[in-house]
């Protein structure tokens, strides 16, 4: 039978139906307009399978990942005993099982010894959700290099995850002070960024104060009392050189070497003077006022563009934290208002924080810092006593002093920048007291 | 046409029945004009019996042509009265003349009453014929007046029939005419009704059809959002943002899916995040997985574009 036009035109418009509504089908999802703004900000969950090692020092290269990524507040590390196996190569990752314990990223290495007596350690950094290898590496080096190498595969990992370059592979300086009394001992320390691989490069029995880096890290400025009067000396931190570049009538104090490595910003009290601050030019020695008002004026600290210095000032009464070009006649410029008391200033490596010293109402020193973009200020720790506020060169992280409580000893703690990790750094022995965080190792 | 014709008929019947009765009439008036002139001649015999009150009753008597003079009354007849003692002849012959005299008396008194009774019934005859002529003009005229009457009330009648009918048939074809606007009215405002309906229909069905269009479209596109609004919030919870993931930063991912949400595949397009970036927004999305099922009748999409751009 041979269809009507009209049975013919059913199919037709079934067709057009159809048709249009599968042109609507693309027009449907191009509505599903699915926009990530924001995220979170939990520690991202790794697994450091313990590396194959060959017999070493005893260095657990895994251990110390993990301690420096968990330390750095951005990492939540998988127990050992959770591991679903130890593979040490990305073959025998079997990754749905490392999935499943919610691992997002799976770490496996080695150390193997080499030519010379030297180890090789390498690493291999997985996403466990992709397969995909993210980092792979080796360093090399001698048995008692071990944990650098160790910090310098965390600095790899920290990057490739956090996008920020890893400041584990860094130095530190303190002051250590062993014994009391007579007995008393001051030690200019160096150590690894977790407080290991200590090496002493000062050791007096009068006070040893604000050891500062360089910016290339090859010296050391600090005040030492060792003759009697505060005096500033440079020291190259391999050889121990040495050089006193101020020992002038009055205060000797806290050197600060400007962004070029050139001067220091010193602060100098003269003979029943104010403390001004000055700057040093080290291959002349000439000095330079910075600062003339008739009040206490230290603690410099040189903005990364080293046209400037922020500086602890009582001009007002109570300490604040005030802001002064170093051509002469700048006008000083007040920088902090939250609290009555603000000192210490430190400035973090890309110019944005101030962090420093700050007491709050109830006479706790905190360690607190200050966007100066914003303005804005918080309060990052919780002690009752802590001083001496030192960035880590990436930033991420503030090393200070903190007393715990009365009568105890002083240690070395650090913070990260939006206060939620912080970690405590245990001296093997006596009080240890204002860190100074090194720079990048190059 | 039957009708008149029986019309006709009947005015033929009435009309001979009219002349009948006129005729009648007639007859009647000569049977009775010749029986009272007949027994004239027997008066003398009867004349001692008469009673003049009789005579003067009969005399008296009205409109004999109209109505025939009832029957005599059935009374019996009275006794002969009694006569005194029988005369002398002398008082025969005395008697004789007297009864000469008084017979010749009484003739000529019988002479003089029959002339008057003559007189009388001629006059009564010419009365009565002028009565008669009169009644018959009468009745000629009552008929006459009466056929006219009745053809007169034929003719009202026919007229008021014809009228009637007329009017019948006016209002009949009234009725009809009425009944054909009413039948036409009513198939016109059943018409209307129908076109009115379907159009209500027509009208209902689309507003539902577009009811439902917008029911469809606004649950489908509330459930998108909601859907939607599901990923994204899965997602931002899964998404461990870099410190380098700052404002400016805008990565689109190209995520392949399989039914039931299962992400199998994530592809970055453009992007200018680093390498931590990267790595956050697709391990984001592989946590995220299995993504929330879309709404019903919505199957889960084969491909799905993921815009990362922080804003804070």
């Amino acid at each position: 039978m041979k269809p009507t036009p009209r049975m013919a035109l059913l199919p037709r418009m079934l067709l057009a139906v159809l048709s249009a509504a599968c042109l609507a089908c693309p027009a449907a999802w191009a509505q599903l307009q699915i926009q990530i703004t924001s995220g979170v900000t939990n520690p991202v969950p790794i697994a450091i399978v313990p590396f194959a090692e060959a017999p070493t020092d005893g260095t657990d290269v895994a251990d110390v990942v993990q301690h420096d990524l968990v330390g750095s507040g951005r990492f939540t590390a998988l127990a050992r005993d959770r591991m679903p196996a130890t593979p040490t190569d990305a073959a025998a990752v079997k990754f749905a099982d490392w999935k499943a314990t919610g691992t997002d990223y799976v770490v496996v290495g080695r150390v193997t010894p080499i030519a010379n007596g030297q180890l090789a350690v390498d690493f291999n950094l997985l996403n466990a959700l992709t397969g995909q290898s993210i980092a792979r590496q080796r360093f090399t080096g001698t048995a008692s290099a071990l944990r650098n190498a160790a910090h310098r595969v965390s600095d790899v990992i920290y990057q490739a995850i956090t996008g920020i370059r890893g400041a584990f592979a860094t130095r530190i300086a303190y002051v250590a002070v062993a014994g009391s009394g007579a007995n008393q001992l001051f030690q200019l320390v160096i150590a690894d960024a977790d407080g290991y691989n200590q090496h002493l490069i000062l050791q007096s029995r009068f006070p040893i104060m604000s050891p500062a880096w360089s910016p290339d890290g090859q010296w050391i400025a600090y005040v030492s009392f060792e003759n009697h009067l505060s005096a500033i000396y440079v020291q190259r931190v391999l050889t121990g050189q040495r050089t006193m570049v101020s020992m002038r009538a009055g205060i000797n104090g806290a050197p600060a070497w400007s962004p070029d490595g050139r001067k220091l910003a010193i602060t100098l009290s003269g003979v029943s003077g104010h403390p001004q601050i000055y700057t040093l030019d080290l291959s002349d020695q000439h000095l330079t006022r910075i600062t003339e008002a008739p009040a206490i004026n230290t603690e410099a600290a040189w903005a990364p563009d080293g046209r400037s210095i922020y500086f602890t000032s009582d001009r007002a009464g109570e300490p604040q934290i005030y802001k002064i070009g170093i051509t002469p006649g700048s006008i000083p410029q007040r920088i902090t208002f939250t609290d009555e008391y603000n000192a210490g200033p430190h400035i973090s490596p890309d110019g944005k924080l101030l962090a420093m010293v700050t007491r709050d109402d109830s006479g706790n020193y905190r360690i607190a810092v200050q966007n100066l973009a914003t303005g804005e200020f918080r309060v990052l720790t919780h002690g009752r006593l802590d001083e001496s506020p030192s960035f880590a060169p990436n930033g991420a992280t503030i090393m200070y002093a903190a007393r715990p409580g009365q009568g105890e000893a002083g240690i070395l703690a650090t913070i990260s920048v939006d206060g939620l990790t912080g970690l405590s750094l245990k001296p093997t022995q006596g009080e240890v007291r204002d860190p100074a965080w090194g720079p990048f190792i190059q | 046409m039957s009708e008149s014709a029986r019309d006709r008929w009947l005015s033929y019947g009435m009309s001979v029945l009219l002349h009948g009765g006129l005729i009648a009439l007639l007859a009647v008036g000569l049977w009775h004009f010749h029986h009272a002139a007949a027994p004239a001649p027997s008066v003398p015999i009867n004349a001692t019996v008469v009673d003049a009150r009789t005579l003067k009753g009969i005399g008296s008597a009205s409109t004999p042509a109209v109505k025939p003079k009832p029957a005599p009354p059935q009374t019996p007849p009275q006794p002969p009265v009694q006569g005194p003692p029988l005369p002398t002849p002398d008082e025969l012959a005395m008697r004789e003349q007297a009864a000469k005299e008084e017979a010749e008396h009484e003739a000529e008194a019988q002479q003089q009453l029959l002339a008057r009774q003559q007189a009388e019934q001629a006059e009564q005859e010419a009365q009565r014929k002028a009565q008669a002529a009169a009644a018959a003009e009468a009745a000629q005229a009552q008929a006459a007046a009466q056929a006219k009457k009745l053809a007169q009330a034929k003719k009202l009648a026919h007229e008021e029939k014809l009228a009637e009918a007329r009017k019948k048939a006016e209002a009949k074809k009234l009725a009809a005419e009425k009944l054909a606007q009413q039948r036409k009215l009513a198939e016109e405002k059943k018409l209307a009704e129908e076109q009115a309906a379907a159009q209500r229909a027509a009208r209902v069905a689309e507003l539902q059809q577009s009811l439902q269009e917008d029911q469809r479209a606004a649950l489908a596109s509330g459930a998108l959002a909601s859907w939607t609004s599901e990923i994204t919030s899965r997602i931002q919870n899964a998404w461990i943002k870099p410190p380098t993931a700052q404002p400016g930063i805008e990565c689109v991912l190209n995520v392949s899916l399989v039914p039931g949400g299962t992400v199998t595949g994530v592809s970055i397009g453009q992007c200018n995040g680093d390498d931590a970036v990267r790595q956050s927004i697709q391990t984001a999305v592989y946590n995220a997985s299995p993504l929330p099922a879309p709404p019903d009748g919505i199957a889960f999409p084969s491909q799905l574009i993921i815009t990362f751009k922080p804003t804070n």
